[in-house]
């Protein structure tokens, strides 16, 4: 019962084998660390903390981060032997090899060079003949320059008069990112700019845009088209409604609209410019900057628009400073390469095939779903850098909201279901400081919050009640593993360093895996499929279509006729 | 009398200067200032027409003295401090009782807040009096307006000293229609309200503009018909590209606050916002014209101070099509009879302003003017040269002074504000 290893239900052999899969590893870190799980299988957390000093043991604190681990299902023992499976899979030579542009996504025969965008003016890197980092400072530059013409309002929409509001058009990275820091950071704007609305747009169906634009102002509206290939149906659909309602609104001829009201960010010039973005309203990057890793890049651009630029540098250096310990800091006390080895040992060794993410922060309201992204889009693959089927887990399902409205929902599965989950605590340990006292109250009950529900998931009811009979749906099993990431404050410079903590670790474990973090395969086929099916809705061909799909445009083709009728 | 005047607005170089040539003896006390500057030297004397030459001659006298120290005996106290020096005058208020004996009388022209002066009452005792006698000073107009003015408010909340009152404000009586006399208060209230009632005015007949211009009516047509109607009159009845200067601003946005911390939704805030973005129209018809494309053009500009009358640029309109030009690359030339030295202060080394002391030279071989300040000297050019000078004949006129017909005969494009 105190084992959640029994609720996993899945183990590695139900990874139905077929004769072209990979063996597992059969590196002796592995195995052995196979072993150490076996016997580590009857030991409850709260054994683990009859250890006195286990905080300190395992707990890491730098710059302005606090990882503690304690609660994790570990020993001293786990980790070495985390750290020698990361010394065999030559984690070292792949970080630099990440950080010096070679080819690490090699599916799409790319560098993955997000850090050369945190990267000061001046500390160059060379990529196929180019300066890479001159090339991040002049795309910054330009977009500084559009940013302090919105804001200092001298960008003028078709009537003359300045923008006021800023919709930013994209999906996926192109989204998740720049909207998360958004909410996040919005404390920091200066007063000078906050008469700027900054909003997201991003579902393909337009619901988001039927809502927002008839409380807009056309002439003082500009949208910014964010695609890295500007050729993404859903941002193509949403940014040609956007167009359409500013050209009935003007009755100006299509060229002054596209002049005055969009911006691109793109690292597909032709194709913005085909669709009618001027090159001086274009704000490039390159192919090398992953969508989910591009919040750093011109993509970046409402974060700037919203909280200033000088912060949105700030949200850079903090990154920076992230890359330099992730590429320096020895293992042992190094804040990724620990969170990813932690993912690894719970996977593969724990089976632990669920993550929850609970910020104590409603400011990281939208962590949870930019994590989904990261995580998911990155290490959700089942085939090895060498083009291998592979027969180990991999990335877990991850999912999450703030922590104490998720107590109030998914939580009673956390205590009382029969999933093995691993949860991140994410909290800042000051907040509101000068605010008033109701405020600074309410980030006390947040933290209390926070640190009660790791402790309940980790120990259960039985450590912390003397008097223990109780009924059994009233039973806290605990042994849940937690990691708690605390930062001192929540702050642009705190925020870059989290974001950029999250994605090496993401990097790490791809490295443990074999596989491919930077590509996303899985995500192209459906795009090819829908533009099939948008023909058969418009005209049936009954072609090769599988009964379901057939069935179901059959009726939908129905309630159009119907509807017509009525009409 | 002995007049001791603590302030260095233009309100306290006015009363100084008006006060002694009456005959009193004056101390202007400018707070603060350590280096007491040259009067010529100082911004709001020389923006006000005729005020420099006057105090000169004042000082000349021997009446008006110019002094630092708060130790003056004196028998009035007159507090002309900036609305947001309310502190200051506490502090003054705390040193001169201590040094003059009992029987102060203050006047506070100050605009701090309603109940102001009720406060600063009860801060000198009841042996002492405050009186609140409400700046209704016009930029431009100043001294006029201090020496002869039609109407007088006193807030007071005790009458015993309206006797020496009335003997101070005799001289500017000669011109007096009417005396009021009410609670220090009601006179703050008063005083705000008239100056929130005029931008009010201001703020929905420009909307009303704006609107003529949608639906093709000439504003100046429809204006003269309101304007009849006894219960509206003429006066603040002008559509144009809005209001500016130092104190009418200030006032405003001073009761605007003043609503909002009781909580109250503010017609005012409207109004202010609806005032900058006026502000901007000439531009804004620039650009319409020119099809948002406003490259490698040049533009005049004649008239640079917030409004006839004084060299002063304080939130000017032209400071804001000024910023939006030189923002779009265009080089801006800038006419006005008072306000170029004020101007090449603000801009300094900008180098696409330049600045003419010829109204018709600035408009040689440019893509439109903007004419943003009713100066006497604009309102009747010489058309064929107007047309014969500028590369394109693009006037906006952003006062609706000139005459829409004729300069069209000419073959001018005019633009107006609603017409």
């Amino acid at each position: 019962m105190n084992n959640r290893n029994d609720k996993a239900g899945l183990s590695d052999a139900d990874v139905s084998p077929t004769s072209e899969k990979r063996m597992p590893f059969e590196c002796q870190a592995w195995l052995g660390l196979q072993k150490h799980a076996d016997e580590l299988k009857g030991v409850h957390l709260k054994d683990l903390f009859q250890s006195a000093n286990r905080f300190d043991e395992f707990s890491v604190s730098q710059q302005h981060f606090l990882l503690d681990l304690s609660k994790q299902r570990i020993t001293g023992e786990t980790l070495s032997k985390l750290l020698g499976l990361a010394e065999e899979q030559k984690l070292a030579s792949w970080i630099e090899k990440l950080f010096t542009g070679e080819k690490v996504n090699a599916s799409e025969q790319r560098a993955a060079l997000h850090t050369a965008l945190r990267q000061r003016a001046g500390e160059d890197l060379w990529l196929d003949g180019q300066n890479v980092t001159e090339g991040v400072h002049a795309s910054l530059n330009k977009m500084k320059l559009l940013v302090e013409q919105i804001q200092s309002a001298q960008w003028r929409g078709y009537e003359g008069s300045p923008i006021k509001n800023i919709v930013n058009i994209g999906v996926g990275g192109s989204n998740l990112g720049p909207s998360m820091a958004c909410g996040a950071l919005e404390q920091y704007a200066p007063a000078e700019i906050r008469h700027l609305n900054v909003y997201f747009v991003s579902s393909m169906d337009g619901s988001e845009l039927e809502k927002l634009l008839p409380t807009l102002n056309p002439a003082a509206t500009l949208f910014i088209i964010s695609s890295k290939t500007f050729s993404t149906v859903d941002t193509l659909a949403n940014a040609n409604t956007a167009r359409e309602w500013l050209l009935k609104a003007s009755k100006k001829p299509v060229e002054i609209i596209n002049q005055h009201h969009f911006i691109a960010a793109t690292a597909s010039p032709k194709a913005a410019i085909a669709w009618g973005v001027p090159e001086k309203n274009q704000l490039l990057f390159w192919d090398w900057v992953g969508g989910r890793y591009s919040l750093w890049s011109v993509i970046g651009m409402p974060i700037a628009l919203k909280i200033g630029m000088d912060n949105f540098h700030k949200i850079l250096k903090g990154a920076g400073i992230m890359d330099a310990h992730f590429r320096e800091e020895p293992f042992e006390t190094n804040l990724p390469v620990l969170l990813g080895l932690i993912g690894v040992w719970n996977v593969n060794f724990l089976r632990i095939h669920a993550h929850a993410i609970l910020p104590y922060d409603g400011r990281l309201a939208q962590f949870p779903s930019y994590l989904e992204q990261l995580e998911m889009e990155s290490n959700g693959k089942s085939i090895n850098r060498d083009g291998q089927r592979i027969n180990y887990q991999t990335c877990p399902v991850l999912w999450g909201e703030v922590g104490s409205n998720a107590q109030h929902a998914f939580y009673q599965l956390l205590h009382q279901g029969t999933q093995a989950v691993m949860c991140d605590f994410i909290v800042s340990a000051k907040r509101y400081c000068g605010e008033t006292d109701g405020l600074q109250s309410q980030h006390q009950l947040s933290l209390a919050n926070c640190l009660a529900q790791s402790r309940l998931l980790a120990l259960g009811a039985d450590a912390l009640k003397k008097n223990g009979q109780t009924a059994n749906y009233q039973h806290y099993d605990g042994n849940q593993p937690s990691t708690t990431i605390m930062l001192d404050e929540l702050t642009p410079e705190t925020f870059g360093g989290l974001i950029a903590l999250y994605e090496h670790k993401v990097f790490v474990q791809s490295v443990i895996w074999e596989i491919n973090p930077f590509d996303q395969w899985g995500v192209e086929q459906g795009k090819q499929v829908a533009t099939l099916l948008l023909a058969e809705l418009v005209q049936s061909s009954d072609d090769g279509l599988d009964a379901s799909t057939n069935g179901l445009i059959q009726y939908v083709r129905q309630q159009h006729k119907g509807g017509d009728d009525e009409g | 009398m002995k007049v001791n005047v603590y302030g260095s607005s233009l309100s306290a170089w006015v009363a100084a200067a008006s006060l002694a040539k009456v005959g009193n003896d004056v101390c202007i006390n400018e707070m603060g200032a350590g280096s007491i500057k040259e009067l010529n030297e100082i911004g709001v004397i020389r923006d006000e027409l005729g005020l420099l030459n006057l105090l000169e001659q004042q000082i000349d006298s021997g009446r008006l003295v110019r002094c630092s120290k708060l130790e003056n005996l004196a028998d009035i106290h007159w507090f002309t401090l900036q609305a947001t020096e309310q502190d200051l005058a506490e502090q003054i208020l705390d040193k001169i009782c201590i040094i003059n004996p009992n029987g102060l009388l203050v006047i506070n022209q100050c605009n701090f807040t309603v109940g102001a002066t009720v406060g600063l009452q009860a801060r000198i005792g009841e042996e002492n009096d405050v009186v609140y006698i409400p700046d209704n000073l016009q930029e431009g107009a100043a001294l006029k307006g201090f020496n002869r003015p039609k109407r007088i408010t006193l807030g007071m909340d005790d009458t015993r000293v309206l006797i020496q009152v009335k003997a101070l404000l005799r001289p500017f009586s000669t011109e007096l229609d009417e005396l009021q006399i009410m609670s220090s208060r009601e006179a703050e209230f008063t005083k705000f309200a008239i100056t929130g009632m005029l931008a009010v005015r201001l703020g929905y007949i420009n909307e009303l503009a704006n609107l003529a211009d949608q639906l093709d009516v000439d504003i100046s047509v429809v204006q003269g018909g309101m304007g009849a109607d006894p219960r509206i009159g003429r006066h603040y009845l002008s559509p144009g590209c809005g209001f500016g200067g130092q104190n009418f601003h200030a006032y405003v946005e001073k009761f605007a606050s003043i609503f909002q911390t009781e909580q109250q939704q503010t017609l005012l805030k409207t109004v202010i916002l609806q005032n900058e973005t006026q502000k901007e129209l000439p531009f804004r018809k620039l650009w319409q014209h020119y099809h948002g494309d406003l490259s490698d053009k040049v533009i005049a500009i004649w008239g640079a101070s917030f409004k006839p009358g004084t060299a002063s640029i304080d939130n000017a309109p032209s400071i804001k099509n000024i910023d939006a030009l030189i923002s779009q690359n265009v080089q801006v030339r800038v006419h006005d009879p008072e306000a170029i030295d004020n101007l090449r202060a603000y801009y300094k080394d900008q180098p696409l302003v330049s600045y003419y002391d010829d109204h018709m030279a600035a408009i040689k071989d440019v893509d439109g003017l903007l004419l943003l300040t009713e100066w006497p000297l604009y309102w009747s050019p010489d058309y064929d040269k107007l047309v014969g000078a500028m590369r394109h004949p693009l006037l906006v006129d952003g006062r609706n002074i000139l005459d829409k017909e004729m300069l069209s005969q000419y073959g001018l494009i005019y633009i107006g504000v609603g017409r």
